[in-house]
């Protein structure tokens, strides 16, 4: 039975690359399409033309895009993500220091998003049609009406500005050493036996976190909630009153163990764009993510940041959805045998 | 006295509509609600607070940005960025999506495969990503977040429309209008096609909520409309910067968006409820 | 003291309106190790008796009168907790849906664990215990049985294993709703043995619930006939079968066409069983709008169930008249068909092969649904083809309509081959064959009026409205539906009536040749009835031959000149009809034929009694 499901998920992960390669040629493509000149963008203001021409050059610009595209495609396998044209340092190096934090929070994101949606479904679920559930849902629409850069001000608004309870800049308070291990600061400080900092960083991450998983959550809800209705319509739930089991058994053993199939698959693409998330909530809370490369790199139209950035949130996109997938095979028998 | 359709007779659907057309409303009649002009600065009044509180003034309803801008009429005027884009971007979302989805729900095989693989592509971008990106390859202006978002979020309608789609194919009344003598073509127009609409009108719903925040988030970052047009993710953007000495200034815009989110979300759940359209994997995220 | 008593028990449907009765007065009762055959076509609250018996009554509905014992304690005033106590112990269940009363996410043995760790089976027990009842309902190789999913089982072992979890607790009384109508009818015989088998083994007492009174007859020792929720007739199987007190059970014998003996004609009754609203409305005897016997009388007050004979009680101002409903006489054959000639249509080893999954690289995985089937159709004949799920009977008629391609073999229609899809063969199919689909849900579109679902074939052909009007009108008169329904929608419409639509739509440019696929089946009998004496009607006015496939033997019998027997995507037996039936030649139809249950009563229901102390 493992065997299969490692064959499936191999193949999950072989299914990925030719999408990955479509990614980045769709990526290329409509960052060679921009109205602004790069080249341009890339010298100082007072440069003559012939100067612009030969930083194109220099910058591959005057080859045709299937060209260029292949050249970087090489590079990128060689392991050189190019140059910021901004910043004049390797584009890993900025991905990789920024990539930790980005990914921190967005897990962060997720168990809170993970935790709040499945216990909110539960919840409703059991206040099914009475009118407590009517009451609940509307709140779970309100919620789901406030996307998640507006939680996150609004957060930062209640918390921070107002009440001055949780901090809301950055990972970790100025004053505080920063240890690096890993790259995953509440890892690096556990490691390198540092509570203190590692409280700090903790509570730092307490509102984007929040943010991302109360916008992640009401969708969960919802799914779980009619996922459960569906499973309580089923002949076996029926079944399992004749033979006398007690409703909290039916629930958790027949009810929520195939109502939580249809809810999974949700997961994977809610918490895919969760990644997306991060990005505006990182800015709210000038996180030093890889939402806030973006952005600056945008600002700059730094193409080689755009482009690699871009692209490693496909990757973790891909991630996310790959592991969703296998824990979906676990659980789904019916997946497994054929 | 005629019966009304069970659609138009629930609370929810009733809520959303009233909202949606209260907005509607403002919108179009913004010249004549605004009590200032939006772009008008003040800069000897800055960051008034709104009326009611300590200093405010009734010329300034609910207070002035940091240059000195009326609050309420930047509102009022923002409510026709937001709409025109919800309205024109969540409709040509709609009909690529909706083209796409009938094709490979109704027809299969390899052109159901294609346009499967292309959607894996898309959804393996988070979708404020592939905007950003798009928006940086096209420049910002309000048809390219027009044209941004119509290109980024085809998917949504795709994804659920073709499932739903392969399952009504699969009725035997399809296969009967077939055998009767109708042509693909009438078969998807006549049979198909109706049978899905009931969860495509849902879908637009719910996907005009999505444009408006998706419209926020660009302009927030500066690549919507010009700043001398008002728009709400600007709004924010402006405020934030002055949040300690004035969060009012943030408050206003973030619930002018929550409404018109909430009023088209509550519609859509309405709408869902009542024409029995199914969606589980259709929530917004 | 009996094992279960129900005294006077009703159920309503509680609205603001009302009350709406769904059971009325029901007083039955269950002796240990006795067989109580609960009868009654869909709507006569059949499943009502079991959901209260649990206390899972639908949302709305609620006991409103009457008592329910079991050994002598109150089952309606008993507290959950106590009631739970005896479910799965005492009181045991067989669901109608074996596939889906399985939990799909949990293996076979992680559900007989469950079960028997709450029946209170040691924890270290329960696998021995667990393949032993596996055993019991003679399912091979029980312990690896035990690590399967449901999915990777049958129906018919599905139904074992629950089977076998009914009885694992020795239980005094089993419930079993419509245990077999989702199975084959060799698999449901089957499945009746195993049940009849362990009852004796246990002395467990039984209540059965069929719509199929003659399955009820072989198996019970006592029967209730329920009518719109009332009690019709209840007494010892025997002697309600073979003489009825109540004209409703007389009608149901004759709806069913006979499977042994001469060809009689089938009873048909008028209209159909009122519903809630309509019973509510009543004051007379709730069958008096569609019995033959009726008068005034019947009209004036509701019968109380009266004692016709010992332990026989029909609810019947004259129970004595029932003999006097006769079947009317037989369809003709002879005159509609002819086998002399060039056939009208003809399968020549047929086949059909599908790709189950395709490879990138090596073999794709096939599946042969249908082998090599060779068949001749005449002018006029109704061709029976029956045979199990999976036989490849539907495959058949897929393939000669065109739905599907064949992979081998041709189909010739009047002389030309059919089985392509050239646009020139497409529309000469379309004008000479045509289908019904099983199932009317599927196969009429919900959001078209029932006039426009009907005239389809026209407007393909770019008929005007008004011509297309007229043309409805006239094949709603032919299907015997009032003009008015032309602008229902088919929700709006009875299951039998939207079956007749289905048909009228098939018919509206009369083809040669009509596809049947099981479009009797999941009809009450009596529905059924009006729905097969429709077609033989069709036939005389219009003279067109019909491939009916159904699983139906009895049906078939009634309906069909010849018939073709498949078994595993092969046809094993082609003859006439009565020649078949009567003397079946390959050890297949044997079996097929032996699953039916008899027309009469089974002589050794009275040895049940002799069994029970």
């Amino acid at each position: 039975m493992t065997a299969t499901i490692a064959k499936l998920v191999m193949r999950r992960f072989l299914v990925a690359i030719p999408t990955l390669l479509f990614v980045s040629i769709l990526l290329f493509v409509v960052l060679r399409i921009l109205p602004v000149d790069p080249a341009a963008m890339s010298v100082p203001p007072n440069a003559t033309l012939a100067e612009i021409e030969r930083m194109r050059e220099q910058m591959g610009l005057h080859l045709p895009i299937p060209q260029q595209y292949l050249i970087w495609l090489g590079d990128l396998l060689r392991g050189d993500f190019g140059t910021s044209t901004h910043f004049r340092t390797g584009v890993a190096g900025l991905v990789a220091t920024t990539l930790p934090a980005t990914i921190e929070l967005a897990v962060m994101g997720m168990i809170l998003g993970g935790g709040l949606g499945l216990c909110g479904g539960l919840l409703i679920f059991y206040f099914r049609d009475t009118r407590t559930e009517a009451a609940l849902d509307v709140g779970t629409i309100a919620v789901l009406s406030l996307p998640d850069f507006l939680w996150a001000l609004f957060l930062m608004l209640v918390f921070g500005v107002v009440w001055q309870i949780l901090p809301f800049t950055g990972r970790l308070s100025p004053d505080l050493d920063r240890p690096v291990v890993t790259g995953f600061l509440l890892l690096d400080t556990l490691i390198t036996g540092q509570p203190k900092t590692f409280v700090n960083a903790l509570y730092h991450m307490i509102l984007p976190a929040m943010a991302l998983g109360i916008s992640a959550a009401p969708p969960i809800i919802r799914v779980l909630r009619s996922s459960l209705l569906d499973t309580y319509q089923e002949d076996f739930i029926h079944q399992a009153r004749l033979r006398g089991l007690s409703e909290r058994r039916i629930l958790l053993r027949h009810g929520l163990k195939n109502a939580i199939l249809p809810t999974l698959s949700l997961m994977g693409v809610q918490f895919g764009f969760l990644f997306g998330g991060t990005l505006l909530v990182e800015i709210i809370f000038s996180y030093p993510g890889m939402g806030n490369l973006m952005v600056d790199a945008i600002r700059n139209t730094d193409l080689p940041i755009i482009q690699t950035v871009g692209l490693t949130y496909c990757v973790m996109v891909l991630l996310v959805s790959i592991t969703v997938d296998s824990l979906y095979l676990i659980l789904n028998p019916k997946l497994r045998a054929r | 006295m005629m019966r009304l359709p069970p659609w138009a007779r629930s609370g929810r659907v009733i809520l959303g509509l009233s909202l949606v057309l209260i907005v509607v409303l403002c919108a179009l009649f913004a010249p004549w609600l605004a009590p200032n002009d939006p772009n008008r600065q003040d800069l000897l009044g800055t960051l008034m607070p709104p009326a009611w509180a300590p200093g405010g003034s009734a010329s300034w309803p609910l207070g002035t940005d940091s240059l000195g801008r009326c609050i309420l009429s930047r509102l009022i005027y923002g409510a026709r960025v937001a709409l025109t884009v919800a309205v024109i971007a969540s409709t040509g979302a709609m009909v690529l999506g909706a083209l796409l989805a009938y094709a490979a729900g109704y027809l299969g095989g390899w052109v159901d495969w294609l346009i499967g693989r292309i959607v894996d592509i898309w959804l393996s971008f988070p979708p404020v990503i592939l905007a950003l990106i798009l928006m940086v390859g096209l420049g910002s202006g309000i048809q390219n977040v027009i044209l941004a978002i119509i290109l980024v979020d085809w998917t949504r309608f795709c994804r659920v429309l073709r499932a739903e789609v392969m399952v009504v194919s699969q009725r035997d009344y399809v296969a009967a209008a077939r055998l009767l003598g109708f042509s693909h073509m009438r078969t998807v127009i006549r049979e198909v096609a109706p049978a899905t609409f009931p969860l495509l009108i849902t879908l637009l719903a719910l996907e005009m909520g999505i444009a408006v925040v998706v419209e926020a988030i660009l302009s927030f970052v500066g690549m919507s409309v010009g700043s001398d047009t008002p728009a709400w993710g600007q709004m924010i953007a402006d405020a934030r910067q002055t949040v300690y000495q004035a969060p009012w200034n943030v408050i206003f815009p973030v619930g002018a968006i929550f409404v018109v989110v909430f009023a088209f979300n509550i519609l859509g759940d309405g709408l869902r409820r009542t024409l029995d359209a199914r969606l589980t994997q259709t929530e917004r995220s | 003291m009996s094992l279960l008593q129900a005294n006077e028990l009703s159920v309503a449907l509680r609205l603001h309106a009302g009350d709406f009765p769904a059971l009325s007065n029901l007083s039955f009762k269950v002796e240990a190790g006795r067989t109580l055959g609960i009868v009654g076509e869909s709507g006569a609250g059949k499943s009502m008796i079991t959901r209260s018996i649990a206390q899972l009554l639908p949302r709305g509905f609620s006991v409103t009168g009457g008592s329910l014992r079991f050994m002598g304690q109150d089952l309606l005033g008993m507290h959950a907790d106590a009631r739970r106590a005896l479910f799965g112990r005492e009181i045991a269940f067989i669901p109608q849906e074996p596939l889906s009363a399985l939990n799909p996410v949990l293996t076979v043995g992680q559900q007989m664990q469950e079960h028997l760790l709450h029946i209170g089976v040691r924890r270290g027990e329960w696998r021995d215990r667990a393949i032993a009842a596996l055993s019991d309902v003679q399912l091979q190789d029980p312990a690896g049985l035990l690590a399967k999913y449901p999915h990777q089982l049958s129906g018919g072992m599905c139904q074992r294993v629950l089977i076998a979890m009914a009885f694992v607790s020795r239980p005094k009384l089993l419930i079993a709703d419509e245990p077999t109508t989702a199975l084959d009818v060799t698999i449901q015989a089957r499945i009746m043995d195993l049940i009849a088998d362990l009852r004796r083994q246990h002395g467990t007492a039984v209540i059965f619930i069929t719509h199929d009174l003659r399955l009820a007859a072989q198996i019970c020792d006592e029967i209730m006939v329920l009518y719109a929720g009332r009690q019709a007739e209840y007494g010892p199987a025997r002697a309600l079968m073979e003489a009825p007190r109540h004209p409703y059970t007389r009608c149901l014998q004759l709806a069913v066409p006979a499977m042994t003996g001469p060809r009689r004609g089938l009873y048909i009754l008028p209209e159909r069983m009122p519903g809630l609203r309509a019973v509510r409305a009543m004051s007379g005897c709730r069958f008096a709008e569609r019995c033959p016997l009726a008068d005034s009388a019947c009209l004036a007050g509701e019968p109380a169930p009266a004692k016709v004979a010992p332990g026989h009680v029909a609810a019947c101002l004259r129970p004595e008249a029932t003999a006097s409903i006769a079947p009317p006489p037989p369809p003709d054959h002879a005159a509609a068909s002819t086998t002399a000639g060039e056939p009208l249509l003809k399968l020549d080893g047929l086949g059909k092969v599908f790709v189950t999954r395709r490879r990138l690289i090596g073999k794709p995985d096939l599946f042969s649904a249908l082998n090599s089937a060779t068949l001749e159709l005449h002018q006029g004949e109704f061709f029976g083809i029956v045979g199990e799920s999976g036989s490849g009977k539907s495959t058949l008629g897929r393939l000669v309509v065109g739905l599907e391609q064949p992979t081998r073999g041709r189909i010739m229609l009047l002389g030309r081959d059919i089985g392509n899809e050239r646009a020139e063969t497409r529309a000469f199919r379309r004008e000479n064959v045509q289908i019904v689909f099983q199932d009317p849900q599927s196969a009429l579109n919900p959001r078209r009026r029932v006039a426009a679902i009907i005239t389809q074939v026209l407007e393909a052909a770019g008929v005007p409205e008004a011509e297309r009007q007229v043309r409805a009108r006239e094949l709603l008169a032919e299907i015997g539906l009032s003009p008015e329904s032309a602008h229902s929608y088919p929700s709006q419409l009875s299951g039998g009536q939207k079956q007749r639509v289905n048909i009228a739509r098939a018919l509206c440019r009369p083809p040669q040749v009509l596809v049947a696929d099981e479009i009797a089946s999941g009809l009450d009998v009596s529905v059924q009835a009006q729905l097969l004496n429709l077609l033989l009607r069709l036939r005389k006015d219009h003279g067109f031959s019909m491939l009916f496939i159904s699983h139906d033997l009895s049906v078939v019998r009634y309906l069909c000149d010849r018939v073709a027997v498949m078994n595993r995507g092969e046809i094993v037996e082609t003859g006439r009809t009565e020649e078949v039936f009567a003397n079946p030649a390959h050890p297949y139809t044997q079996t097929l034929l032996a699953s039916v249950p008899p027309d009469q009563a089974a002589a050794d229901t009275l040895d049940h009694q002799g069994a029970t102390p």
